[in-house]
């Protein structure tokens, strides 16, 4: 096994730039192997599942345009969610930023006396770094999906949206359960491992009187909320405890309840490769006599209102969370998910986290992309992924020309320069000349470039470069044509 | 309502581009061009669902309407258990005699975890899927009457079996206030993504169809 890698920083603000982040996983050959098999067998599943559906085109047209329609009219489904919320008895709550969630959050665990808080997987939640605020202020937050406490007990970070613990394998889930849980007989198995993860929670879900979840779905329609699971810890959290908090960002909301006839047959099959997952479960508000009695949403916003002025943008917030683009991404699936140093990695992160950060981090991660376009092939809800790399790599240099960071920068100085000749039929006959005779310096006798000085190095580094020819087609044409 | 909803409101009106938004409702006219009807008959609709039942292991039994009683009684033979919950509207014959009961008249969580299994009626099936849709009536119970029993016996008539998933959405004239759609036991994949059943719902399946469809 490789030596254990530092602890991946998922605070945009502090985590290095995706390149020097990529590369000690890159030479972490068990860490590549964990995340291989995974996103290999996922995708086997999830192609099968949606080569038999028939009708998946379709599908994923409606998805796609519900998704759109709920963001351009956001304003009012949230406020038909809260008043139908609030009617059925739940607390509605918003928050602008992080910090307000947190604090919001911290809030109803004080009214509760709670020093406990059971967790449903939920991404929204370390977006927002809720679990050290919580411990911070003397509260335990347990998390109970089992990929969530091999991180939380192995004191590690998700690398997935959907299956966040992937990059560990079944020897790491065994040594961290047998250190942490105190069982130095437990085996690899993994029906073991499960079966220690299911004794260990099983008194936590039973007497913990707080659960904090994140949502699938906010329905407009009803104030309900639906969360889709496969273990039954989402159930349980849902149900036993008294008081349920339910973290949710803006752009949760679906129009109606059916809606949701779309929403979940594109989501089980691109997430985990099912026909459906095992459970799916719905509530509104609060009902007398089943489940928590005291129940809260916090609507968060965290950058997300400034994403809709641009449609370009706005697509960003039609995800779903399926994972699907990451699963089929070419560097995802070399780096795995800590690399983008951000809680949504993968395609989705490159240009999710960015946005959120309003471009004063994670600049590199547009840049994270070989631009195949495969995670827009299989994103359930077509966000075109490519278009919004390519307009944030835009925004991004933009930015870096305004600061003027870059004017001495050779990347930038040489496409200043060729701006130049580019804009002149005359320089650019002159500079192809120019380059044919440089180049021929440096072009082998099989016509290709196999290393250059300088910043051309960058290029050559990794890939041949064909020589220039002898003759341009300009004066190929001018030569076989005449005049 | 605390926090800073004008603040968010505000955000989202301007991103928007302050128009006046009057398109919400219009959702119900997106272009809808999926699959919203099955085209199986209904030998062929039932056959299906109990093809998916079996892939996640679940035990099927049919009956006809009379035989169900007996059928229960069989069933919960079968799995050996003794100690049962039943909601509070399931129907009488259905507590049948060899099991102990423990009728939901505010059982406490410790009591429900105590039981073996649980009995209940269920809204409908989706054969597409295999998804067993309970809205929790007083015969489906509570939810955490379906949750702690490690296993779930539930009846299930042909005539609520539907397709597709758009057929079950069609079939509620009003949307239900709770629902938990169960596909298959509790699983997992995140080690390894080896599929282990059996994290934290019940662990057992057990369906009785009962043959009403003539
Ligand atoms: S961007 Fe699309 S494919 Fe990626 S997680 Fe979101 S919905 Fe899934």
């Amino acid at each position: 096994m490789s030596a254990p890698a530092q602890h991946p920083i998922l605070d945009p603000a502090a985590a290095p730039p995706f390149p020097a982040a990529a590369l000690p996983v890159l030479r972490n050959a068990q860490l590549r192997k964990n995340v291989a098999h995974a996103t290999d067998v996922i995708q086997g599943k999830r192609n099968r599942l949606v080569a038999e559906k028939t009708d998946w085109t379709e599908l994923r047209e409606s998805a796609s345009a519900i998704r759109a329609h709920t963001l351009e009219h956001l304003g009012e489904y949230l406020a038909e969610f809260e008043e139908r919320c609030t009617l059925a008895g739940g607390v509605v709550h918003w928050a602008a930023d992080a910090g307000e969630a947190r604090e919001i959050i911290l809030r109803i665990l004080q009214e509760e006396k709670a020093d406990e808080v059971i967790k449903i997987k939920t991404m929204t939640s370390a977006e927002i770094q809720l679990n050290p605020f919580l411990r911070q202020n003397g509260v335990r937050a347990y998390e109970t999906d089992l990929a969530e406490i091999i991180l939380q007990l192995g004191e590690d970070e998700p690398s997935h949206v959907v299956v966040p613990a992937l990059h560990v394998n079944r020897a790491q889930v065994r040594e961290i359960f047998a250190r942490t849980m105190n069982l130095p007989e437990l085996s690899d198995d993994p029906q073991a491992l499960t079966a220690a993860a299911r004794t260990y929670l099983r008194k936590m879900f039973l007497t913990v009187p707080t659960a904090i979840s994140g949502a699938n779905y906010l329905i407009a329609e009803t104030g309900g909320v639906a969360i889709v699971e496969s273990e039954g810890n989402g159930r349980m959290c849902l149900t036993l405890p008294r008081t349920m908090i339910t973290l949710a960002g803006i752009e949760k909301v679906i129009p109606r309840f059916r809606d949701l006839e779309v929403m979940l047959q594109v989501l089980a099959r691109s997430a985990t490769g099912e026909r459906m997952n095992p459970y799916t479960s719905l509530w509104t508000g609060v009902t007398p006599g089943d489940g928590p009695q005291h129940f809260h949403v916090v609507l968060l916003d965290n950058g997300r209102s400034a994403m809709l002025r641009r449609e370009m943008e706005r697509q960003t917030l039609k995800c779903i969370r399926c994972g699907a683009c990451m699963n089929t991404c070419p560097v995802y699936r070399q780096t795995g998910g800590h690399a983008y140093g951000s809680v949504y990695p993968g395609p989705i992160g490159a240009i999710l986290t960015p946005q959120l950060q309003k471009l004063e981090h994670a600049q590199t991660l547009p840049y994270a992309s070989s631009l195949c376009g495969a995670c827009y092939d299989v994103c359930p809800v077509k966000i075109n992924i490519p278009e919004v790399l390519i307009d944030l790599r835009a925004q991004v240099t933009e930015k870096e020309r305004a600061e003027d960071r870059r004017f001495f920068d050779p990347i930038y100085v040489g496409m200043r320069v060729a701006n130049w000749v580019f804009a002149s039929a005359g320089r650019f006959r002159l500079a192809q000349r120019a380059a044919r005779l440089g180049l021929r310096l440096f072009t082998r006798k099989d016509g290709w470039i196999h290393a250059l000085p300088g910043v051309g190095g960058r290029w050559t580094m990794t890939r041949d470069l064909r020589g220039l020819p002898q003759q341009t087609f300009r004066e190929w044409w001018a030569k076989e044509r005449g005049r | 309502m605390t926090g800073s909803r004008q603040a968010v409101m505000d955000r989202i009106r301007a991103g928007l581009g302050g128009v006046v938004e009057d398109g919400a409702g219009r959702s119900a006219s997106l272009k809808r061009d999926y699959r919203q009807h099955g085209t199986l008959d209904a030998e062929k609709k039932i056959a299906l669902l109990i093809e998916r039942l079996h892939e996640y292991d679940a035990e099927v039994a049919e009956c006809a309407e009379p035989e169900l009683p007996a059928t229960i009684a069989a069933q919960i033979a079968r799995s050996g258990r003794r100690v049962l919950v039943a909601p509070s509207g399931l129907p009488a014959a259905w507590l049948v005699k060899g099991a102990d009961w423990r009728v939901d008249h505010e059982l406490t969580h410790a009591q429900i975890e105590e039981a073996e299994g649980v009995v209940t009626a269920s809204f409908c099936g989706v054969a597409d899927s295999g998804t067993i849709v309970l809205h929790h009536s007083p015969s489906e119970g509570r939810r955490v009457l379906t949750l702690l029993p490690d296993w779930h016996l539930c009846v299930l008539r042909t005539r609520d079996v539907v397709e597709t998933l758009p057929e079950y959405f069609a079939r509620c004239a009003e949307p239900p206030r709770l629902a938990t759609y169960i596909s298959g036991p509790s699983a997992t994949a995140d080690i390894e993504m080896t599929r282990i059943k059996g994290v934290h719902g019940p662990r057992f399946l057990s369906v009785v169809l009962v043959r009403d469809d003539g």
